[in-house]
């Protein structure tokens, strides 16, 4: 090999390690300053203590907010599978005229400004008087987590022996049949990939529900997003730590299922 | 498999009924309110109050200023990043692992990660402390509260999708022209910027995209690591709804971010098949 060959390499190895160190270094930061025994925020932390996770426990209204955020990406998540799934099976099965823009409608909320969904949540909300209710965060993570459905759940169905099906069908299986007994479970890696993303987008939304939320109906980010204004010390440390290891969570399950590579990367 | 036309309906007319409810009327609902006046009537006066104050003309280009200069650091950074893993990372294991260290940030909340640089940035912070124990500076570099500092934050948030995006065309492109390159003498970097590039062109502009439009509307970090001495149109927007209470002004400033996005947009795709035809 050439010497501007294994220079060209090992630029190319150089760039992506540091890229690699860039991604994973803030997360480990914030994850090390959670044990710190120091008042203040520091890294590397001194010592090693659960107490800001305690505190964290202690204080009702940071559980309150995580129990609301869960509550909210549960059911966003499920609203999105019981209305994203069986839209998908239509678009991917029927041929007719207006599938593409239907399509693009479902998928469009990816590439408007998520700002802009949270202001038009609200302004529409508060016109039909459910403001800052549940329902108004609910509605709006539905709309904003609805396209991960439909991408991997159009994704899986596009690879799929539609023959299987028509054998099904032909043997005298009802439709609905047909769809629980032989598609939903050739499909379901896919289902449960997209589910997973909906729920996390869902998870870690600001923008949608700091418009929508009040003192009491509030959600982790957006309770984080608040403290952060006026307090920066471990105990917020300890939340975001918190919020990591439900990424790394997900993102194992993810990889479990379909596997991380394939879930992120595939073209539809 | 074969769905009646009926159940059709009912299967596809449901959830597209809670879109056009749910997503369509509330986005028209701020455009038309963008038109109306405190008084009750309409006029297009808002429109003219942004047209008009340069105040709105500088945060919508610190805006797109700093989209820019995201959207090239993170493809600068993620081409490389995106091109190693598909082509050099044989081993499965590692493989899977790079994918991990890359999507778990993408699961994490932007504030998680705003406060991560938060703590990293500040002037006691461990950048500027390495800076100053390698002697490469004398006082801690104001990184905070600076354009800088927003885009490096931003970069980060936004790295991710580039890399995702290009390595998922990188896997497409058929090795073997590469190899008949390689074959017939071509120098690796010659074979690079005449083979593989051009195919990966489209990954290239499908993640810029992506970057830019997420970028532009990006809220939180520009709030977090301007620290209120940088205002970017998300911020202006936020004030409207949430502070000032002017709805419509707010609509206004949201129109005028959508469209002047979708302007740059369209003005890009243009130049890009332009020069695809020439």
């Amino acid at each position: 090999m050439r010497l501007s060959d294994s220079l060209g390499r090992a630029s190319l190895f150089g760039i992506s390690i540091l890229a690699l160190i860039f991604l994973a270094f803030p997360l480990l930061v914030v994850i090390g300053i959670s044990f710190t025994t120091t008042e203040y925020l520091r890294f590397p932390p001194v010592g090693m203590t659960w107490k800001w996770y305690a505190r964290f426990f202690h204080d009702a209204s940071f559980v309150e907010s995580l129990i609301t955020s869960a509550k909210l990406a549960l059911s966003a998540t499920a609203g999105a599978l019981v209305l994203g799934v069986p839209a998908g099976l239509v678009l991917a099965r029927k041929r007719f005229p207006g599938r593409q823009a239907i399509s693009a409608l479902f998928l469009s909320p990816l590439v408007l400004p998520t700002i802009v969904l949270g202001v038009a949540i609200l302004q529409y909300a508060s016109t039909m008087g459910f403001a800052r209710t549940f329902w108004a965060l609910f509605v709006g993570h539905v709309v904003l987590v609805m396209p991960y459905v439909m991408r991997t759940t159009l994704a899986s169905l596009s690879g799929f022996d539609v023959a299987q099906e028509e054998a099904a069908q032909d043997l005298g299986a009802t439709p609905l049949k047909t769809f629980f007994l032989v598609t939903l479970p050739q499909i379901k890696p896919g289902v449960i990939a997209g589910a997973l993303f909906a729920f996390i987008i869902s998870w870690i939304d600001v923008e949608v529900a700091v418009f929508n939320s009040t003192p009491e109906l509030i959600t982790i980010p957006v309770k984080m997003f608040n403290y952060i204004q006026f307090n920066v010390d471990p105990i917020i440390a300890a939340v975001s730590a918190i919020t990591i290891y439900v990424a790394i969570v997900a993102v194992l399950l993810i990889d479990v299922t379909v596997g991380v590579e394939k879930a992120t990367t595939r073209r539809e | 498999m074969r769905i009646n036309p009926w159940s059709a309906v009912l299967l596809l007319g449901v959830p597209v009924a809670f879109l056009i409810i749910f997503f369509i009327v509330p986005f028209g609902t701020v455009a038309v309110t963008s038109f109306r006046m405190p008084d009750g009537g309409w006029s297009a006066a808002n429109y003219e109050k942004i047209a008009t104050d340069a105040y709105y003309w500088g945060a919508l280009y610190l805006t797109f200023k700093i989209a820019l200069w995201v959207t090239l650091i993170v493809l600068l950074v993620g081409y490389p990043l995106a091109y190693t893993i598909t082509y050099n990372v044989r081993n499965p294991l590692l493989r899977r692992f790079i994918y991990i260290v890359i999507v778990t940030p993408l699961f994490t909340s932007s504030i998680v990660r705003a406060f991560g640089w938060l703590v990293l940035l500040g002037r006691k912070g461990m950048v500027n402390e390495t800076l100053m124990s390698l002697e490469l500076i004398d006082k801690p570099l104001q990184i905070l509260f600076t354009e800088g500092g927003i885009v490096i934050g931003m970069a980060y948030i936004m790295l991710p999708f580039m890399v995702l995006t290009v390595a998922s065309i990188l896997q497409n492109i058929n090795t073997s022209l590469l190899e008949a390159a390689r074959d017939l003498g071509a120098h690796p970097v010659v074979a690079f910027l005449k083979v593989t590039f051009p195919l990966s062109l489209p990954g290239v502009i499908a993640g810029s995209l992506i970057v830019f439009t997420l970028s532009v509307s990006a809220y939180v970090t520009p709030s977090i690591l301007s620290g209120g001495k940088k205002t970017v149109m998300s911020m202006l927007i936020y004030q409207q709804y949430a502070a000032t209470l002017n709805f419509p002004f707010g609509a206004t400033l949201a129109v005028a971010l959508l469209v002047s996005t979708l302007l740059l947009i369209a003005g890009y795709l243009l130049v890009i098949e332009r020069h695809a035809k020439g």
